[in-house]
């Protein structure tokens, strides 16, 4: 799995209905090889995480995501 | 930040839980544990009660003590509930095919007896558990597994049925207008006595791609398409409108009349916009992108959000947003960064 920008993608619960893929204002997050991936870019409006009906994917905090 | 705190209401460890990807009932199950998790109802003093169906799965999810009924048999356990125990919260978990058509005589007299309870029914219009179904709620025309040329029968209307005698209260709303959703059902669970929470929802697998739908997102857009968001409160909803509908007590003819009238003449350089002009100005054309807000009107065009797009999210260009933004996790100081352009005539909208 490829490392974590800003969303931590819980992968037991995640069953790829691409509703955060779809619901991102800014296009960041994308389905490649069964995975949700991210590219830079997160402007942590939370919709993905609002939106995501298996609380399988969670933005960041501010504190985790510098460390 | 956002609060996580809800997932201690959830039974975390049977996660991921047994419905389709991208249903709506995982969204309902979410938004009621983080209201649930806002208003301090924890094991000790709340009970959820659930019926047959996928949505009925919803009780066994929550670390609640929990019952799960026989078909249609949801209410009548909720109102035993809370007969014996009134200090209970309780909670009914369920779906339209439960509550609307087996248990369709239950509803009707337990919204009769008024107990303290708050029903969420997940209204999906399908019956999902079974492969797809025509249900109570499903609306005329809609191809379905057993109506392959389209549901002949007028649907089922639980907003005018339970609309027809106070007290009552009634919320539509859909999974995919979030903050309105988030809003009814805290009123729902705030309302002292019989309150329903009509939440239409989406089945994709077994009614969403029968009709084109390829992914949950596009079955939300039709629900945006099909349903728009009504402001206040009002005593009866039409079919196309989400919003809540409550009432106490029985109306009485009102004798008294509205006599406080708008001043027309107001602070010089405002111009006066009824919610009609404001409709115009939605940005199509070039024109510019305004908003109500307060009783003012904002030009909100230098917005990145709104840049290129009729609207952001659920906030639509050219209408009051005042209970939008109201209820959206930003404040109010974003729209006061844009300039003033003038009052809002609500009022005028009123009287007719």
């Amino acid at each position: 799995m490829k490392p974590r920008l800003n969303v931590i993608w819980n992968e037991i619960y995640c069953k790829r209905c691409i509703l955060c893929v779809e619901v991102c204002p800014v296009g960041i997050l994308s389905l490649e090889m069964d995975e949700i991936v991210e590219k830079p870019g997160c402007i942590r409006c939370y919709q993905c995480e609002r939106y995501c009906p298996d609380i399988a994917i969670e933005v960041m905090d501010e504190g985790e995501k510098s460390s | 930040m956002i609060d996580r705190s809800y997932k201690e209401l959830l039974k975390l460890k049977r996660f991921p839980h047994t419905w389709c990807p991208g249903c709506g009932i995982g969204a309902v199950l979410k938004n009621v544990a983080i209201s649930l998790r806002e208003l301090g109802w924890n094991d000790r003093n709340t009970t959820v009660v659930s019926g047959i169906g996928c949505s009925g799965r919803m009780a066994g999810y929550m670390n609640l003590d929990a019952v799960h009924t026989p078909h249609g048999r949801a209410l009548t356990a909720a109102e035993a509930i809370k007969t014996v125990r009134p200090d209970l919260n309780v909670v009914v978990l369920s779906g339209d095919g439960d509550l609307g058509a087996i248990g369709g005589n239950h509803l009707l007299h337990t919204s009769r007896r008024n107990p303290n309870i708050t029903v969420f029914c997940n209204d999906n219009e399908i019956y999902g558990l079974t492969g797809g179904q025509a249900g109570p709620t499903t609306p005329k025309g809609t191809k379905t597994i057993t109506s392959p040329r389209g549901e002949i029968f007028q649907p089922l209307r639980l907003g005018r049925i339970l609309t027809t005698q106070a007290p009552y209260f009634y919320a539509r709303t859909t999974v995919y207008h979030l903050n309105h959703f988030k809003a009814c059902i805290r009123e729902a669970l705030f309302w002292k006595g019989f309150s329903f929470v009509d939440i239409i929802s989406d089945c994709i697998e077994l009614n969403g791609r029968r009709l084109g739908f390829k992914t949950a997102h596009q079955m939300f857009k039709w629900f945006d398409e099909r349903f728009h968001i009504v402001e206040g409160v009002r005593d009866h909803l039409k079919d196309d409108e989400l919003g809540i509908a409550k009432r106490e007590v029985e109306a009485e003819v009102k004798a008294e009349m509205e006599v406080e009238k708008e001043p027309k003449v107001l602070i010089e350089g405002l111009k006066l916009f009824t919610l009609e002009e404001l409709k115009h100005f939605d940005g199509t054309d070039g024109k510019p992108i305004y908003i109500g807000y307060k009783g003012k009107v904002y030009d909100i065009s230098t917005s990145p959000l709104f840049q290129g797009e009729k609207r952001m999210r659920c906030h639509i260009a050219g209408k009051d947003l005042t209970r939008d933004i109201e209820i959206a996790p930003h404040g109010e100081d974003l729209v006061y960064h844009f300039p003033m352009v003038g009052k809002l005539k609500v009022k005028a909208e009123a009287e007719k």
